[in-house]
């Protein structure tokens, strides 16, 4: 499980532009909002309503001693009755649908974008940062935009329609009641700022503390082999003390908002009872008009403290549309032109028909290559592979072989030069179209939840389930995945947690495998598995790699005198190429690289042997 | 009982600030319950010359020659009354924030105290994710139980049991009247909140499905991609995002009817008290202030009874959360009875006829191993995945314990030696290492958070590190670990390494921790190890038959099993696992050294 780490927050000033577009989100659903809206007006308007017929019944009803009008007030109370059970209904059902569908709408469009954005965003976006826009941010926003809005609008109105009703029935004690009204408002909003504000450095604390629990937990052994019980300790209890600390802190300030309003309200209902009080005694007013103003005096704090409430939270969720909006209207660097979509298909809708065969061969043609922000990694770099052919790449980490495979996958794209293959440059053709020609094993692999047969068929969907074994036997994986109990059913659990890194190595290389492939990558793709399974690999992998391109990145040397030419690397550029045999006969950097792995005893051993 | 005692016994030491908070609380209900009443006495007793329903300490208090006096008084005693109120109300907000979060503190650390203490097999065993559940959303529910609910249940109670009272002080008809509907609508809280629950948690499984679609997704983006697989993760995630909307709209709707058809009822009871209260005011039973004060006590009634029926049908959440937290507390930690010997460890290292099996397993994972190894030689353990290398290695270090056989540190048997004492001594080394939340820097002198600089780079040069640091931007301050930058495998397993060299262990084991490192880096590493670490005992697992040909001795373990020992020429002479090994891997050496021999 991950956990997501709060933005900070700061406080900017409204954007339109940024709400306007959230709002083009939902306009497909503004009936719900229209819907909602208007269920909440009418609540308002019963809220206000509401107590005038108490009134009435106090003036009219038992201070004329006749039970005549008592029907007609049993009957308009019955009408209000379902009139609320409806409209209550109809607000919830519609706010709710509001939220559910913006929020839906968002993440699908946010996933959607995701899918097109390129590798250089995932090197610089961390995955816990995607997962927070795409769960609390969404939620969020709709939140706020579903239930804030319409809470909003039942809370204007009713603050709006009480004061109306307040002024024309009494204009003194209207003007008495209003006179604690900006008090109210402006203590309303600092405390809701202020709570706020406390609540998010709550969050953040505690987002650590799940942070500290993950590590807790995910480190447990190392923890124990290092003896680090107590430090770790130590630095938990720092931040739950500190966690304590804001949470009690956050608490006197929400304990001190409630009494105070209360203590405001207080005061006008006590200004009320003494001058209606006095008007009363002099007839001026009837007694149903002071309970009239108390009972408005009461109704009123609600919707002030919520909208207190809304208006701090639309200000926080504006970072959380701008974050969005960001995500979502990202401009993928690497994208196919309209042309060549127009020909080939998007990545939804592939044009199969339109697609040429993909014969295999690859050529770099002056390639310069450098990552967002870094060096220069690869500069006027050329090579040409032929169909068919398997190439090596060995060097240092940083060499630039990593590089080589990225930019062939179309992962990256060159800076300045061209990539062809096929003999045209490969930006002609749909990313779509050389992907799904393309074989790639990583060092480490990610598998997906689900069972050991759907993780090879993501090769290839419609593989019968002898085509899965077949390639699993390729592969020597069928060995292992026949002696658990659930065989090819087996459930690899989340990112295939539940086998070894040799395991998930050759799974997805049987992945790669059923996929058939034009062009195959393998990025150190049997480095964790056991030296005989690898040696049977290396038979499984001759006869794979015929008829395909194949590019092999690897530190044993067995996996790498298979291929037709290995390429020595050294920043960037190819210092040695050729075949194994060449290479030694070289007798510089490949050799020497070698010659490493073998130190005097070995090659004494090795004579005698 | 049992129950109550799991409710409270997380709340130890909080138990009087609780009385506290509750007494004030209830205090407060009483005061709240009174306010309707200041109304009462300004309509019937200021006006109307009848009965105050006042306490008499209050009414007395109200006395005055004119109205406009009275008026004056009763406004000023119930500002006075309303400001005892709100810092009364204040005090206790307080007093219950401080216990709460004190109450959450103390569960915070202990669990996390007793998941460090927890033995390595448990851990094994458990899935990271449900324990940070329980950890984080377990304890939460606690917290908001004990902070909030109860509260609120003691609070609700309170209210509707004074409001009760005070209303029959004034009318025995008007009160059975005004709560007559009242059980049902706690009725049909409970029942709903029960019955929902269950649709609750399916609404919540299928967020938690969408959410792993989401995360699996990206993290797997350069498979997805490099299979041209995005159509399929979209509608993947599209079906599951739908199916979440599915389940949520479901549980939209039922509480859309929930609270719809609750507040009808609830105005019905409205409808019937001021129907009734006109009827009887009218009468003359009833007197105007009475029934106004009656258009109040419904409010405090019926409201808290839907929310009383919400949190009684809630309940099930606490206790099964509880549930949860205990199934961790309730196991034993791997110190316990732990031995208090500390004796010297300098290398010597014994194992004799030692076996092992997991309690669940109907195979032993080792048996009869027996071996020795002197101070500050080296001994390579090679076989296949399986064989039963790590499950040896977590037997030194205690991980695990064996069932049979014994192993001696030096002539005292690793059970009768502190567990800590024993790992501070034993250093290990894992292939897939796990590092901190913290710089580079701060993970390599996790173990000696003084160490100087020097000592810090030195050891990185050792594990062929400290060029790749300096190649970072921010050096030795870049952020590794959950939050970090990732490193590759192999600067992973040189991270480990370094740290592991800031101290000079006794024995060190490498359990296949230089996999993911090139064979070059590979043998530097090792040649600056043999230099710098030579009084040390060196275990070293590994799939490389070139690292274990070095060693002074080299284990071959087959099925639980020691198959061949000896060192490398004795080996290649059996002609047995060792030897086969080592065809295979350098078959192609040969080859090589062939070619080299023509070169020359």
């Amino acid at each position: 499980m991950d956990y997501f780490e709060e933005e900070e927050y700061t406080d900017s000033k409204f954007d339109i532009a940024v709400w306007k577009k959230i709002f083009s989100y939902m306009r497909p659903f503004r009936r719900n909002l229209i819907l909602g809206i208007l269920a909440a007006v009418v609540l308002a308007a019963i809220d206000t309503i509401y107590p005038l017929i108490n009134k009435y019944a106090i003036d009219e009803i038992i201070e004329s001693g006749s039970l005549e009008k008592l029907p007609y007030f049993i009957l308009f109370y019955i009408v209000i009755m379902f009139v609320i059970g409806f409209m209550v209904y109809g607000f919830i059902i519609n706010a709710g649908q509001v939220n559910q569908k913006l929020s839906f709408t968002l993440r699908k469009n946010a996933f959607k974008k995701l899918h097109e954005l390129p590798f250089s965003y995932y090197d610089r976006t961390p995955v816990g940062w995607i997962m927070a826009r795409m769960t609390s941010d969404s939620r969020n926003l709709s939140d706020i935009l579903s239930w804030g809005l319409i809470d909003l609008s039942w809370g204007l109105l009713m603050m709006v329609g009480i004061t109306i009703v307040m002024l024309i029935v009494n204009l003194k004690l209207a003007l008495i009641t209003l006179s604690t009204l900006p008090l109210l408002i402006a203590l309303s909003i600092y405390f809701r700022t202020k709570i706020l504000r406390a609540y998010r450095k709550i969050r953040k604390e505690n987002s650590r503390i799940t942070g500290s629990f993950n590590e807790g937990i995910t480190g447990a052994k190392t923890t124990k082999t290092l003896v680090l019980e107590e430090e770790n300790f130590n630095d938990f209890d720092h931040l739950t003390s500190k966690m304590k600390r804001h949470s009690i802190k956050a608490a006197v300030f929400a304990g001190l908002y409630f009494p105070s309003i209360l203590f405001i309200a207080t005061i006008a209902t006590s200004l009320v009872i003494y001058y209606g009080g006095i008007d009363v005694s002099n007839d001026v007013i009837t007694i149903g008009m002071l309970y009239l103003f108390m009972a408005y005096i009461g109704s009123f704090f609600e919707p002030v403290m919520q909208l207190a409430n809304i208006l701090a939270r639309f200000q926080q969720a504006q970072a959380s549309a701008e974050r969005l909006i960001g995500l979502i209207e990202q401009e993928p660097e690497i994208f196919d032109t309209p042309e060549v979509v127009e020909k080939y298909g998007d990545a939804l809708n592939f044009k199969k028909e339109n697609w040429e065969e993909l014969i295999g061969a690859v050529e770099f043609e002056n390639v310069t290559f450098k990552y967002s922000k870094g060096e220069t990694v690869l500069k006027d770099f050329s090579l040409k592979v032929k169909a068919g052919e398997s190439i090596a790449l060995v060097g240092h980490t940083g060499a630039g072989k990593s590089t080589i495979v990225n930019l062939i996958c179309r992962f990256y794209e060159p800076t300045s030069g061209r990539i062809l293959i096929d003999g045209r440059n490969y930006k002609e053709r749909s990313i779509g179209w050389l992907h799904d020609n393309l074989g790639y094993v990583l060092q480490s692999p990610h598998l997906f939840s689900g069972t050991i047969l759907e993780n090879i068929r993501y090769g290839r969907p419609d593989a019968t389930l002898e085509e899965v074994i077949h390639a699993a036997k390729l592969v020597e994986a069928d060995n292992f995945i026949v002696e658990f109990k659930e065989g090819y059913e087996t459930e690899v659990g989340e990112g295939g947690a539940r086998l070894s890194v040799g395991q998930k190595q050759l799974i997805s290389f049987a992945r790669a495998l059923i996929a058939d492939p034009k062009i195959l990558i393998l990025d150190e793709a049997t480095s964790s598995v056991d030296t005989k399974t690898e040696k049977s690999i290396q038979r499984a992998i001759k006869i794979v790699l015929k008829g395909r391109t194949s590019f092999v990145i690897a530190h044993r040397l067995s996996t790498i005198t298979q291929s037709n030419r290995i390429l020595v690397l050294e920043n960037g550029i190819i210092e040695e190429s050729g075949t194994h045999q060449e290479l030694i006969k070289l007798e510089k950097r490949y050799y020497k690289l070698y010659t490493n792995q073998f130190k005097s005893k070995v090659i004494e051993d090795s004579k005698n042997g | 009982m049992k129950r109550l005692k799991q409710f409270f016994k997380w709340m130890k030491g909080n138990k009087r600030y609780y009385l506290l908070a509750a007494l004030l609380l209830i205090l407060l209900q009483y005061f709240r319950t009174l306010t309707p009443l200041f109304i009462q006495h300004i309509v019937d007793t200021v006006f109307g010359n009848k009965q105050s329903n006042l306490p008499i300490f209050i009414s007395d208090m109200l006395k005055a020659d004119t109205v406009a006096k009275q008026l004056l008084l009763v406004a000023i005693v119930y500002s006075l009354f309303a400001l005892l109120r709100v810092t009364i109300m204040f005090i206790r907000r307080v007093i219950n924030a401080l216990f709460t979060e004190r109450i959450a503190y103390n569960m915070r650390n202990t669990l996390y105290n007793k998941l460090q203490d927890l033995s390595f097999s448990y851990h094994s065993h458990a899935e990271t994710g449900d324990l940070i559940q329980r950890c984080t959303t377990d304890v939460e529910t606690y917290r908001v139980f004990i902070g909030e609910q109860l509260i609120e249940i003691i609070r609700l109670v309170f209210l509707i049991g004074f409001s009760i009272i005070q209303m029959s002080r004034m009318s025995g008809t008007m009160t059975l009247i005004s709560v007559v509907i009242t059980p049902i609508i706690f009725g049909i809280s409970v029942v709903y909140f029960i019955k929902v629950k269950k649709i609750f948690k399916r609404v919540e499984e299928a967020e938690a499905k969408m959410t792993t679609t989401l995360q699996e997704s990206v993290t797997g983006i350069r498979v997805v991609k490099a299979f041209a697989k995005e159509k399929v993760e979209i509608e993947k995630f599209d079906v599951h995002s739908k199916k979440y909307l599915q389940e949520d709209f479901r549980l939209l709707k039922l509480m859309a009817i929930f609270w719809g058809s609750t507040d009808f009822i609830i105005f019905i009871q409205y409808c019937l008290t001021v129907s009734v209260g006109i009827y009887l005011s009218v009468k003359g039973d009833l007197d105007p202030g009475q029934f106004i004060a009656y258009l109040y006590y419904i409010g405090m009634i019926v409201w808290p009874m839907r929310q009383l029926g919400r949190i009684v049908g809630d309940f099930g959440k606490t206790t099964v959360a509880l549930d949860r937290l205990d199934e961790i507390m309730l196991k034993d930690s791997e110190h316990k009875d732990d031995s208090t010997n500390k004796p010297d460890i300098t290398g010597l290292v014994e194992f004799d006829n030692v076996g092992f099996q997991f309690d669940d397993d109907d195979k032993p994972l080792l048996k009869n191993i027996s071996f020795k190894v002197n101070k500050g030689e080296s001994i390579a353990i090679v076989g296949k995945t399986g064989s039963g290398k790590s499950t040896l290695i977590n037997l030194m270090i205690r991980l695990l314990d064996n069932q049979e056989g014994s192993i001696k540190f030096d002539g005292v048997d690793i059970k009768d030696i502190n567990k800590k004492h024993l790992r501070k001594n034993v250093g290990i080394i894992m292939q897939e290492p796990f590092l901190y939340s913290r710089s580079l820097y701060e993970n390599i002198r996790i173990m000696e958070k003084n160490a100087p600089e020097e000592k810090v780079i030195q050891a990185a040069s050792i594990a062929s590190l400290h060029d790749d640091i300096q190649k970072f931007e921010s050096g030795y301050e870049t952020m590794v670990g959950e939050r970090g930058v990732t490193l590759s495998g192999g600067q992973k397993q040189r991270v480990a390494i370094a740290r592991m060299l800031l101290e000079s262990k006794p024995v060190l084991i490498f359990d296949d921790s230089l996999s993911a490192v090139d064979t070059e880096t590979d043998i530097q590493i090792r040649t600056a190890l043999n230099t710098h670490r030579k009084n040390t005992t060196m275990f070293i697992i590994t799939h490389r038959i070139t690292t274990a040909m070095e060693a002074d001795k080299i284990i071959v373990l087959d099925k639980g099993e020691i198959v061949e020992m000896g060192n490398h020429e004795s080996l290649l002479k059996q002609d047995g696992i060792y030897a086969q090994l080592w065809d295979i891997q350098t078959n192609v050496e040969y080859d090589f050294m062939k070619l080299e021999e023509g070169v020359e």
